[in-house]
């Protein structure tokens, strides 16, 4: 077989420089609330005039600074609307950053314009979740793999050919399927094609947007062997978004935790798995199902759901939901006293309660001891505010919307006077397992 | 678990008929389910789980038909066929008719939850109502009663401020949320059963989380007995009791939850567990299976396996293990569909091994994508129309 392309080996580019392959410095995405002739529009009766131009932008990722080392694999997990994706798209500039810098070889990618941005693009690769739909039906597997090259001038007819069927073989599938249609294929198949075409540019980076997601787990673990093989004899550095966090322990070096558009932790695999600092990773880690019966997960260990990214916490965005959200200064509360307050607090938010009588709520929620001093006055104004006993003005309850009233009066000393509300956390801690740096967002380490 | 089952499944088949040819999608199956307890039906995507639970309440669709099994439920027959004079099978007299099962038996008896809730819910209609009039409905209550109740479950389901959440629409909740009201109504006629398919598959890990931890509530409080089909064995080990594993349109695995993680006896079942990456240990090196699931179409000859098991032998070709007691987990049977067992006693010792299998000595690349590489390249889509 006449191998004709000369596909670069890790050797080839280890002189390359030394320092992070990627520096992200500040990055945040931010998007327009809504596209469409009324996105932006907000009809609201009480005020004058109702309608308004609602200016609110979605963070979806908000000043985010990351470093990927050549040659490692950089796990990036985070539940569904965190801004992975985003992330992983504005590095490729598929999408265009708000704010911040991102540097590839300490070039910054923004100074970058022309033929130098072309090039560089082409040692950026992206592979996308779905194989099915990144592939295009009517294009023969060989055309799909040589259409980057063509993008970038690569080789000519010959040479294309040459090489994608050279990259077949690398990727695990056969030559000779090279006049074959994506849908003759599965889809462990077809996301072997993806990264046949993502490697034909010759790229030193390839970002992987939940690269497995869609596959069986059977077929799941060929792939990831795959990506890994092509990663040692390429010389790959790999930015590996998923949920999947079985996943991410499998195929990390690194890994960084996001939530609602914050890196919230980020330390080497071993570190972060058995030793996580933020309390947003612990939850996450503690919610997956286990596959060991003997293993009983504490599962359910997060309450509420995620903020609305148009209208983000201030301080730490995760705590709306921290189990730890620290205590406001103000008041001398003991652990216990913070953290029936606290509960009783969000319970309040959520309405997750019927409106009962006064003594029971302060059982409930307080085994019938309230904090002392100021704080026990704001709990006793709020339980008032929603107990069905409670009668004020000749208003039950229900009629005076207590609910509401009880929130502010809890939210407004308690959880916006708290540090995790007025600073937004960063912290470079000790690792406990290897030598590399941790990084948590969480005031607890302050 | 010496008591009559509650549901009781035997030989079903489930087969689509397409241009194709016939898919195997169910091929005669046989479990148990037992009053409180939940059952987990597990594969990948192709071995015909949801298809079989989809059956069990008769809810397949042409071109799909149940052609065999019987199906009982406290005593009464779902599904049942008989020989007929002919020679032709027919119908049993006492199996219910399509309206019973939709009136009596649907919702009342057994209620199904579904992975996208959005398929179950109408877009136009508030959450609320729709929930309200299904217990009206079901339950012969008032408008007034079935508010309340409707109100009082929506709680119960762990959904914040309950009356102002009734009146919104579908599109307003998340997907945990939605997840939750049909769990709601699927619970609003304390049904005995309730078949769950993927339930938790598309929502996130701490949505899961809090989803299984409500189940598990519910199931404590209701003694409702659970059939929960999914792919993930980290959620059949977090909330199953007793687990069916199935390959290809057949039940290759029954046991407790313990013995069929710590006491695996089908190589099959022992090959998922090697192959997955876990999140509690770093595992250096996956095993991957080898090869994919073959079509239900045409599958192999023999054990359905044996092209994709390390331990295959020739006998595996000839021979088709059903299901055997091969062990006893506590006075429960485990069973499990391989020839290497000596319940089978077909000289699987004796047998050589395959051409071109694994011989187990490390002599495979655990990264064989040629193996994948079939004469037909679909391979791994098994019933991608009908199966699942
Ligand atoms: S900063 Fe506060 S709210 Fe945020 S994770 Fe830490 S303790 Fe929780
Ligand atoms: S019967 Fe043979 S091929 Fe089938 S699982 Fe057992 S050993 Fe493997």
């Amino acid at each position: 077989m006449a191998v004709s392309s000369d596909l670069r080996t890790s050797e080839a580019r280890d002189a390359d420089r030394d320092g992070p392959l990627l520096e992200l410095e500040g990055v945040s995405k931010y998007f327009g609330q809504g596209s469409g002739l009324f996105g932006g529009l907000q009809f609201d009766p009480d005020t004058f005039p109702p309608i308004s131009v609602d200016r609110e932008r979605v963070k979806a990722v908000d000043d985010v600074s990351l470093e990927i080392q050549p040659g490692e694999t950089l796990g990036l997990v985070g539940e569904s609307g965190c801004g992975k994706s985003t992330l992983g798209r504005t590095i490729l500039r598929l999408l265009e950053p708000t704010d911040g810098d991102i540097y590839f070889r300490g070039e910054n990618l923004a100074d970058l314009s022309g033929e130098k941005l072309r090039q560089k693009r082409s040692e950026i690769q992206m592979i996308f979740q779905d194989p099915q739909s990144s592939l295009d039906p009517r294009m023969k597997v060989g055309q799909i793999i040589e259409e980057p090259m063509r993008a970038h001038g690569m080789g000519d007819d010959e040479g294309r050919e040459a090489r994608a069927k050279e990259l077949l073989e690398k990727v695990g599938l056969d030559p000779r399927h090279y006049n074959r249609y994506p849908h003759a294929f599965s889809g462990g198949q077809r996301q072997r094609i993806n990264l046949a075409r993502a490697l034909s540019v010759d790229p030193d980076f390839v970002v992987c947007d939940e690269p497995v997601s869609a596959l069986d787990v059977s077929i799941q673990a060929q792939v990831l062997n795959t990506m890994e093989r092509l990663q040692d004899e390429f010389g790959l550095t790999y930015l590996f978004i998923a949920h999947d966090l079985s996943v991410i322990r499998h195929i990390s070096d690194r890994v960084a935790v996001m939530y609602l558009g914050h890196i919230v932790e980020v330390a080497e695999k071993e570190e972060l798995f058995e030793n996580p600092q933020h309390p947003y990773t612990k939850a996450l880690l503690e919610s997956i199902p286990v596959p060991d019966p003997r293993e009983s997960g504490a599962r359910g260990v997060l309450e509420g759901e995620v903020p609305s990214p148009q209208n983000p916490p201030s301080g730490c965005r995760f705590r709306t939901r921290c189990p730890q959200l620290i205590a406001p200064e103000a008041y001398e509360l003991t652990e216990e006293e913070w953290a029936h307050t606290r509960a009783f607090m969000r319970a309040v938010k959520r309405r997750t309660f019927e409106p009962i009588a006064a003594a029971e709520m302060r059982r409930e929620f307080f085994d019938d001891d309230l904090p002392r001093g100021d704080a026990g006055e704001i709990v006793r104004d709020a339980i008032d505010a929603i107990a069905t006993d409670t009668e004020r003005g000749g208003e039950s309850a229900d009629e005076r919307d207590g609910w509401a009233e009880a929130t502010d009066h809890l939210l407004e000393p308690f959880a916006e006077q708290s540090i995790c509300a007025r600073e937004r956390p960063a912290y470079d801690l000790e690792p406990a397992y290897g030598s590399g740096e941790h990084f948590a967002a969480c005031h607890r380490h302050r | 678990m010496s008591s009559e089952p509650l549901l009781r499944v035997e030989n079903l088949k489930t087969q689509f008929f397409t241009e194709a040819g016939t898919v195997r999608a169910v091929d005669g199956i046989s479990f148990e389910v037992y009053e409180g307890e939940i059952v987990g039906l597990v594969g990948e995507s192709g071995a015909g789980k949801s298809v079989a639970s989809m059956s069990l309440l008769r809810l397949v669709e042409r071109p799909g038909e149940i052609v065999a099994g019987e199906v009982t439920y406290k005593g009464e027959t779902l599904f049942g066929l008989e020989d007929g004079p002919n020679g032709d099978l027919r119908k049993r007299d006492e199996m219910l008719s399509n309206e019973e099962i939709r009136t009596r038996i649907r919702g009342n008896e057994i209620a199904v939850i579904f992975q996208d809730p959005m398929e179950s819910l109408n877009p136009v209609f508030t959450v609320g109502g729709q929930l309200r009039e299904f217990i009206e409905l079901n339950r012969g209550l008032s408008e007034d009663e079935a508010r309340r109740e409707a109100i009082d479950m929506l709680r119960e389901v762990g959904i914040p401020d309950p009356e102002q959440r009734y009146e919104e629409y579908p599109h307003q909740f998340s997907g945990g949320m939605r997840q939750r009201v049909l769990i709601a109504m699927a619970l609003a006629c304390e049904p005995s059963l309730i078949i769950a398919d993927e339930p938790t598959t598309a929502l996130d890990v701490t949505v899961e989380g809090q989803i299984l931890d409500l189940v598990d509530d519910l199931q404590k409080k209701y003694g409702t007995s659970f059939i929960w089909v999914t792919h993930d064995l980290g959620v059949v080990a977090e909330i199953c009791d007793r687990v069916n594993v199935m390959y290809l349109g057949e039940i290759v695995e029954q046991a407790p939850v313990d013995e069929l993680f710590y006491d695996t006896k089908h190589p099959y079942t022992q090959a998922l567990l090697e192959s997955m990456p876990r999140p509690d240990r770093t595992v250096a090196d996956l095993e991957p299976i080898e090869g994919v699931m073959p079509e239900a179409i045409n599958p192999p000859s023999g054990c359905r396996f044996h092209p994709r098991c390390p331990d295959a032998r020739a006998v595996c070709k000839r021979v088709h293990p059903e299901p055997k007691v091969v062990a006893d987990a506590d006075g429960e049977p485990h069973r499990a569909a391989c020839v290497k067992h000596d319940v089978f006693d077909v000289g699987y010792d004796e047998s050589p091994p395959l051409e071109g299998a694994v011989d187990g000595e490390g002599s495979r690349r655990t990264d064989e994508p040629q193996s994948e590489l079939a004469a037909n390249p679909a391979g791994d889509e098994p019933g991608g129309d009908g199966g699942e």
